[in-house]
């Protein structure tokens, strides 16, 4: 018998042991507890309510909208195109397969934003990267993206460019665009004038 | 001799922090009304009738300067991580001492608090509320029993009613909305020009 033949065969059986060690899923490594402090303390996971509505009207399809409110509250109002998955099930298996998927960003939203909290740190610490909450939750959604506050004549012309962009897309989200079908008006975009303290008085 | 080296590569490695609750028993502990620290419960700290009770203080140091819960330490949030702070956290934790972490708002603590909770430390409640609802409401803590205001996780409005369509299709709101409100704005400083 030729000898390389037994040679083969043996690697072969080698190989075949070694696939015995394979993990049955890439799943990510558990964060270390200090790494996971380290990652808590720093800011850099919550988004705004108008991030989050730009990306909505772009129709980003990188962006995944997470509910962990209850059944109940999300089938009354969520945001378009968010996904269910309350806090409780958050760790069910099938839940989390939404997470760490190379490319998504994916957003929690809740009421207020503790329960997103709450999901973002249980996520970080399965090891998942790409995860982000909604500062303010829904409440400040209907704060800021529905109901928008105009802001005072003294503020920045900033605060104007802000407000502008809150009723387009309070008009997106409320279809408050195609109310007035009946009526013929052009919506005629304003611009306001930005603010100058030099005051052009004179003859 | 092997032994020696073998135990002492084993306190070497050693990590400081290690998760003592697992997953689920975490995601649980979130809901555990024991975790949590109120207001009303700060009286009886300042009163001094609550013994045995440390106030940590997450925000910087100069939100601290510029007043604080009375009592409290200032621990900023990136020393959590110092070793010194875990040792003192252990300390406290032995002595049965309640540790109670504030942040600005209750989001700020919330973070740290599920992290020290899942190593190990049952000791630690976060303020409700945080420092924010402190501040507002410091003249009259008992009253929070029964506000609300500070309690998370609850709707602030109507979601699905005020976020509507407004064209009539699912509510028949009124139409006094047009679509475009042109607010001119008010003349704010009377233009004195002139010769």
């Amino acid at each position: 018998m030729n000898k390389n033949y037994v040679f083969l065969t043996v690697l072969m059986f080698v190989l075949a042991l070694g696939t015995l060690f394979f993990r049955e899923t890439d799943k990510p490594e558990e964060t270390a507890p200090e790494q996971l402090l380290w990652d808590i303390i720093r800011p850099n996971r919550y988004v705004t309510t108008d991030q989050v509505a730009k990306r909505i009207i772009q129709g980003d399809p990188s962006l995944e909208i997470v509910d962990v409110r209850n059944k109940d509250e999300y089938s009354r109002f969520s945001l378009p195109g968010a996904i269910n998955i309350p806090l409780d099930s958050l760790l069910n298996k099938n839940n989390l397969l939404y997470f760490g998927v190379p490319g998504i960003d994916v957003v929690f939203i809740a009421n207020d934003d503790i329960a997103s909290d709450q999901a973002w740190v249980l996520t970080k610490r399965l090891g998942f990267n790409g995860t982000y909450v909604l500062k303010g939750g829904l409440n400040r959604w209907m704060e800021t993206i529905i109901d928008p506050k105009e802001p005072s004549e003294e503020e920045p012309a900033t605060a104007w460019a802000v407000y502008d962009f809150r009723r387009g897309a309070m008009m997106y989200f409320t279809g408050a665009k195609t109310g007035n079908v009946e009526s013929s008006k052009v919506v005629v975009p304003i611009k306001r004038r930005k603010k100058t303290n030099v005051v052009a008085g004179g003859c | 001799m092997a032994a020696v080296i073998i135990t002492g590569i084993i306190i070497l490695e050693k990590p400081l922090l290690s998760y003592k609750s697992d997953m689920q028993e975490s995601l649980k502990d979130l809901n555990n009304k024991d975790a949590m620290f109120y207001p009303w419960q700060l009286n009886d700290v300042l009163n001094n009738k609550m013994q045995n009770v440390v106030l940590f203080d997450i925000r910087n140091d100069y939100d601290f300067s510029h007043g604080h819960i009375p009592g409290a330490e200032n621990i900023q949030a990136e020393d959590l991580s110092d070793k010194g702070f875990f040792k003192r956290m252990k300390n406290l934790k032995e002595k049965n001492t309640t540790v109670v972490l504030y942040g600005n708002d209750q989001l700020q603590a919330n973070g740290p608090w599920m992290l020290f909770r899942q190593v190990g430390f049952s000791n630690v409640k976060v303020l409700a509320g945080g420092y924010q609802y402190y501040v507002q409401h410091k003249d009259d803590l008992a009253a929070s029993k029964t506000d609300s205001s500070f309690m998370e996780g609850i709707p602030r409005y109507n979601f699905a009613k005020m976020a509507a369509p407004k064209n009539g299709a699912v509510m028949n709101t009124s139409t006094e909305k047009k679509p475009v409100q042109i607010q001119r704005r008010k003349k704010t400083t009377v233009v004195s020009g002139g010769c």
